[in-house]
């Protein structure tokens, strides 16, 4: 009988186990032995258990943060999922219509994170900001320096407008990859256009589509830079995400121990979540 | 599947190599009044900022994975199957879930009960082998 299954092959994971021991695990190392200790700079650690996880847990600060946290995902994603879907059903799919609309949708990808941030910055500002102008102009008092839910729907809007695209972009490619013939056979059974989204189209996209959950939902649960450029984690603390909220505990007050346990907790959330979005779609799409 | 007959003989070696590294970790744990400091920083300078509990926390962690890498290599394939969860896993998709499980039946003891966690960690063992028995 033919051998299909060779352990020496592992072998060939090493050097990219050896990359990622220095770029993840030595990290992640020194976090966890920071999460049980306490310092005051100068090297100097002291035995402190399970205290700092203790205080995580029972704080309120963190409980507002990820419940904040927690709704800007599930908003992001309940809105960039359906327009980037839809966005991509309604490209060309030949034409001089095509490159045109892909390097549109490829722009805001382009443009680096604290730059989108200082752009809706001024963006949405009363004084001289097109939309904030324009919105005080029609007679809304938009601001949002001053009200917190102006300032959710900056942010919710900006990542919208940043981040539709890769969800287009990978929509697209599945979309593209679909061969007429499915769409001839539609034709020939008179399928309605529901019928075609349905049946040929949304599973064909199943497996981008879980990508684009994925990262989406990983990337808005660590967002950091956008808000912290726009907002600052303000008015109050109504923008404060997670990551906002661990740079102030451990760079602005220096609390490296109870920063080093948030960033554990933070840590475990996002792999159990991104571990269940992960086995439901993979699963889903074995079902089909 | 055909177990790989040399198999003992590695499992021998990664707890052989487990127990040495035990032994020259508890052999760097410094001295403070004649008497082992366990809590104590292992380097001089804060290198990384080890102790003797963090240490073990993760040569335990490399010794559970060694030991699956054995379990591979006696048996190979991964072990897939259909468990009570309804879909397939295979022995590192239940490795993964025992931890991931584990670490938050810590968090919820720690947050709910109290900081002795002896029994959140006999918990998370029984929690680990339900796991490997029916997931």
């Amino acid at each position: 009988m033919e051998k299909t299954w060779n352990n020496k092959a592992w072998f060939m994971v090493l050097p990219v186990l050896l990359l990622v021991a220095f770029s993840a695990v030595v990290p992640l190392m020194t976090v966890v032995n920071y999460s049980v200790q306490d310092t005051f700079g100068n090297n100097q650690f002291f035995w402190a258990g399970t205290d700092w996880f203790d205080e995580i847990l029972h704080s309120e600060r963190f409980h507002a943060a990820l419940g904040r946290n927690l709704v800007f995902s599930f908003i992001i994603l309940a809105i960039e999922v359906p327009l980037g879907i839809i966005i991509a059903l309604n490209m060309p799919r030949k034409g001089w219509g095509v490159p045109v609309c892909l390097v549109l949708m490829a722009l805001p990808l382009l443009i680096p994170w604290n730059v989108v941030g200082t752009i809706w910055q001024v963006f949405g500002r009363v004084d001289i900001g097109l939309l904030g102008r324009t919105l005080a102009n029609l007679g809304i008092n938009y601001n949002y320096v001053q009200n917190p839910m102006h300032a959710w729907f900056t942010v919710i809007i900006m990542d919208i407008w940043h981040w539709t695209s890769l969800v287009v972009l990978l929509c697209y490619a599945g979309l593209v990859s679909i061969p007429d013939a499915f769409y001839q056979a539609a034709k020939i059974d008179g399928a309605s256009r529901w019928a075609v989204f349905r049946y040929i189209q949304l599973p064909k996209m199943n497996r981008v589509l879980l990508i684009a959950v994925l990262l989406r939902f990983m990337d808005s649960f660590m967002i950091y830079t956008e808000p912290f450029v726009v907002t600052g984690g303000g008015p109050g603390n109504s923008t404060t995400f997670l990551s906002i909220d661990l740079v102030k505990m451990a760079v602005g007050q220096f609390d490296l121990g109870p920063a080093a346990a948030m960033s554990i907790i933070y840590f475990l959330i996002i792999l159990l979540l991104s571990w269940v979005f992960y086995t439901v779609m993979t699963n889903y799409d074995a079902e089909r | 599947m055909e177990m790989t007959r040399r198999w003992p003989v590695v499992l021998a070696a990664v707890v052989a190599a487990f127990a040495i590294m035990v032994g020259l970790l508890v052999g760097a744990v410094p001295f403070k009044d004649g008497a082992r400091d366990w809590f104590a920083p292992l380097a001089k300078g804060g290198w990384m900022a080890w102790t003797f509990p963090t240490a073990l926390f993760f040569l335990t962690i490399f010794f559970l994975m060694s030991l699956m890498a054995v379990w591979e290599y006696a048996s190979p394939g991964g072990n897939p199957r259909v468990g009570i969860l309804r879909f397939e896993t295979t022995r590192g998709d239940r490795l993964f879930v025992s931890l991931l499980g584990s670490a938050f039946i810590h968090l919820a003891w720690l947050g709910l009960i109290g900081p002795n966690l002896w029994w959140a960690l006999a918990l998370s063992v029984v929690y680990a082998i339900g796991v490997f028995r029916f997931v």
